[in-house]
């Protein structure tokens, strides 16, 4: 029995099914219905992607679905991990989806189109023919697009609409005419073609598709200088589209440059190839420093989210970069070494962010708010879902025993050991890969303690955070599991890594395994091991230890309750405590020059002296510079085109008619005078 | 039917399609309008019946009958209807080009596309391509009457035209344009005809002209 088959087809028919049925059924109903059936498109998803990375083979091909190319699907190993990966995110999705009835179950339009979305997830990968894989791509485009104008607030939703409209196209317009220019270079729309006339593609052809592809999948993963739309998009979606959004659907752009990059373009074998792949480490590295340092000023939890994802989606451009560098200067072994840690760390990013946005939408339901300096206190109230955030944040920090800890090693281990591996340029470019990959982890370490220590512990600081209430149980659940799949990540990581390391095989042709072992990680070609389950318990041991002995120690003295020392102010409020703005203030001081803060101070004195203060107004935003430098422009430049368009639009439908007529008689008079 | 006959009456109906055209234009008089526009749809359906005569085709003969029903008939009595449901302050046009300029224009583009359909003619000379400039001029005044004309019927009436010298382009060029392919042009001339005419008497109830300037209102 064919697996994949079984699974993508349970998945097809899961996906029809529950739009139709969330359509229909009561009102009451709608979410849990969309929640149910999400979650069984992607568990049949995630079972077809497994099968298809461990080697089954799978072939369909449906002429009579779309007119002129039909619908081809294959899937091969690596599509079959990003398959995996969407259907677990949308396993995870679905279940958080679930709302009890009593509770409100949010835009019926949100339930029908989930499953959808996480349908076309699924079938991006597997698509085997440019125009299948375009069609999908659009699908998804489309649906997840309907997806953030159903978010709650109106006007944000709009907005964040038409951001990621505008961009998602534009991006969909590069990878099409990459993919297009291919398709005539190759002859043939499938996959198969494209992959057998990759050797004979002309450098300057190949270079202009690979930065097309670079930029349209880019784009996706919010990978610079395309991400503002990323922020709004997944702050204004609706809380599981969010998660599906942020741990699967960016991934498909990492799916995007792999698959042009090693497979159609053959940028593994060929030696012209190496500028593209300097040039992607370069810009993964650029997005992964911007995306954290954005994240660490940002006090809205959804925005600091979001510029994680572009992190992460930089850190794992930066180590696919860095496979086809190894790969065209012919050190397979590090190639498969920095390509594994790639492909990991996609996975890795996909668990803990989909835990974190989970954790973090249930939050901003509870309590109506995303301000951090707006949260804390939450432990109490909502402990479930502090103690996903917890999880997830220590996940996502690359330190031991974290999920992102061992995929973060791997792509250092590969950076430092390809320094002497390769070319003049790469020993320019690789120690400041390390540098930034290095830089990367620390401030998102700063970052999330930052979003879990004020968010989440201390003492409420509004009203809406001290009335907060617990997510239900289904959503509880739904992070237990993910939490889970962190877990299995961050400690076990072998159990996933022979799969990646064929995945990897098959794209950089070095052969065996790259990563061995099963409880300590040996690396096969450079000398490096580390074994994320021993350093895991014997940091849990430490721990308890420690916290052993203190307790141990203080129960020694005797107890004496008083009030905490307040330097005679008055009792302390929660307006004393530490608010996001202040806990980045030190790294927004280092770090002035590039995030270009705008502070305003506002002193207003009494009528009756100067000296003394009445009220001080201390305003600060870090706003996303790259996108006042590059898309203010370009936005005015538009507008200004539009507001000139206006001008001939003056509302006389005579005039419009002798447009008309002037542009006929000039073309015929134009055709009676050249002829 | 000879040759010398067939010629003749080929320029006669062309020549009846150009003048009425032209006439279209002079007149001010909603209601002569739609008379001569009456005359130009027989003149239509007398061109292909004199082809279908020369070419021996019952089908384009049936086709000449067709036209004739619809343009000569349906469509000059449905104007006729909207003409007076408009009473009668409505029936004197004010050209946004004065008539003798209009005339002058007229002029002119008969010359362009005298100018412009000599390669169509030159690729297969014959009796009935020579006439192919005829239809063209006939497009070109439609179009004109069309942006200079105010008044919503009498630009019904330009479209009109351009419909009618494009039929004709169609017949002189290819002898013989497939049935279906005709039906579906008239359905779809008919069609845009009705809503027009209830588009106008809509813009009639709510404006109280059909002066397609006050519809400059609207604009933000």
């Amino acid at each position: 029995m064919n697996l994949v088959a079984v699974g993508l087809a349970v998945a097809t028919a899961a996906g029809v099914v529950t739009a139709v049925l969330a359509v229909v059924v009561p009102s009451r109903f709608h979410a849990a219905v969309s929640g149910i059936g999400t979650a069984l498109v992607g568990a049949a998803g995630a079972a077809a992607g497994a099968a298809a990375v461990l080697g089954q083979p799978f072939a369909l091909s449906l002429p009579w679905v779309l007119p002129l190319f039909g619908v081809s699907l294959e899937a091969d190993p690596l599509g079959g991990l990003f398959v995996a990966v969407a259907g677990g995110a949308a396993a995870t999705a679905g279940v958080y989806g679930i709302r009890p009835a009593r509770r409100d179950s949010g835009v019926r339009a949100t339930s029908v189109v989930m499953p959808l979305f996480a349908f076309s997830l699924l079938l991006v990968p597997v698509a085997s023919g440019v125009g299948s894989f375009l069609a999908l791509w659009e699908l998804m485009a489309l649906t997840s697009l309907v997806l953030v104008l159903t978010g709650r607030r109106r006007a944000e939703a709009v907005e964040a609409g038409r951001w990621y409209a505008v961009m998602t196209h534009l991006g969909l317009v590069a990878i099409m005419i990459g993919l297009m220019i291919l398709v005539a270079h190759a002859g043939g729309d499938s996959f198969a073609a494209l992959r057998a006339a990759a050797g004979s593609v002309p450098p300057a052809i190949a270079g202009t598709v690979f930065v097309l592809a670079v930029l349209g999948f880019g784009s996706k993963s919010g990978i610079l200088p395309l991400h503002a739309w990323m922020s709004r998009a997944y702050s204004a979606a609706p809380g599981h589209a969010a998660v599906l959004m942020s741990a699967a659907m960016a991934n498909l752009g990492v799916y995007g440059i792999v698959r042009v990059g090693f497979d159609f373009l053959d940028g593994a074998r060929s030696d012209t190839a190496r500028w593209w792949w300097i040039g992607a480490l370069l810009l993964g590295a650029a997005s992964a420093v911007y995306g954290i340092l954005q994240a660490a000023m940002s006090s809205d939890l959804l925005r600091l989210l979001s510029f994680s994802s572009t992190e992460n989606m930089g850190l794992i451009l930066a180590g696919v970069g860095a496979a086809g560098l190894f790969a065209s200067s012919g050190s397979g072994a590090l190639a498969g070494l920095a390509l594994v840690a790639a492909l990991l760390h996609t996975l890795n990013h996909s668990a803990f962010k989909a835990l974190l946005f989970q954790a973090a939408g249930s939050t901003v339901e509870a309590t109506g708010s995303r301000d951090l300096d707006e949260l804390g206190g939450l432990r109490p109230r909502m402990p479930g879902t502090t103690a996903a955030f917890g999880w997830g944040a220590l996940a996502a920090s690359a330190l031991p025993p974290g999920t992102a800890f061992v995929s973060e090693w791997l792509l250092i281990q590969a950076l430092i050991h390809g320094l002497g591996a390769s070319g003049v340029a790469s020993s320019v470019v690789l120690p400041v890969a390390v540098g930034a990959v290095a830089l990367t982890a620390g401030l998102s370490v700063a970052t999330f303690v930052k979003a879990f220590g004020v968010g989440f512990l201390a003492r409420p600081r509004s009203d809406a955070a001290s009335q907060a209430t617990e997510a239900p149980a289904t959503a509880l659940v739904a992070m237990g599991l993910t939490g889970a799949a962190c877990a299995i990540l961050a400690v076990l990581p072998s159990l996933v890594l022979p799969g990646l390391g064929r995945v990897a095989g098959s794209l950089t042709g070095a052969a065996g395994t790259t990563v061995d072992g099963a409880v300590t990680l040996e690396l096969s070609g450079v000398a490096g091991s580390l074994s994320p389950l021993v350093v895991g318990v014997g940091l849990l041991v430490a721990v308890v230890l420690a916290a052993g002995a203190v307790r141990a120690l203080a129960v020694r003295r005797a107890r004496r309750a008083a009030r905490l020392w307040d330097c005679g102010a008055g009792p302390l409020t929660p307006r004393m405590e530490y608010t996001a703005t202040s806990f980045a203030e030190p790294l927004q001081r280092v770090f002035d020059n590039v995030v270009a803060p705008e502070t305003g101070v506002d002193v207003t004195h009494p009528e009756e002296s100067n000296y003394l203060v009445e009220l001080v107004e201390y305003r600060r935003t870090v706003p996303d510079r790259i996108e006042r430098r590059l898309y203010r422009p370009v936005l005015a430049l538009v507008s200004a085109w539009g507001s000139v368009g206006r001008r001939l639009a003056s509302g006389s439908i005579h005039q419009y008619l002798a447009y008309g007529f002037f542009v006929l008689i000039g073309l015929l008079v134009a055709l009676a005078v050249t002829r | 039917m000879s040759e010398a006959l067939y010629v003749q009456l080929l320029d006669l109906a062309g020549g009846a399609l150009l003048l009425t055209a032209v006439v279209i234009l002079w007149r001010r008089k909603l209601t002569a309008i739609v008379r001569v526009f009456a005359v130009q749809g027989f003149a239509l359906s007398l061109l292909v019946a004199v082809l279908a005569a020369h070419e021996n085709d019952p089908t384009l003969g049936g086709i000449a009958v067709g036209l004739l029903v619809l343009r000569a008939g349906v469509l000059p009595w449905l104007l006729r209807r909207a003409l007076a449901a408009a009473g009668e302050e409505q029936h004197e046009t004010r050209p946004l080009v004065n008539v003798a300029a209009s005339l002058l224009a007229a002029a002119v583009l008969v010359l362009i596309a005298y100018a412009v359909s000599q390669p169509l003619v030159e690729l297969f000379p014959s009796a009935a391509s020579t006439a192919i400039p005829v239809g063209m001029a006939v497009v070109l005044i439609g179009f004109f009457a069309l942006v200079t004309r105010r008044h919503a019927l009498s630009q019904l009436v330009g479209f009109l035209l351009m419909d009618n010298g494009i039929t004709a382009v169609g017949f002189l060029a290819t002898t013989g344009v497939a049935f279906v392919v005709e039906l579906g042009i008239s359905l779809d001339v008919l069609m845009a005809v009705l809503v027009l005419y209830v588009l106008a008497s809509r813009m009639r109830e709510a404006f109280g002209t059909t002066d397609l300037d006050d519809l400059r209102e609207l604009h933000d």
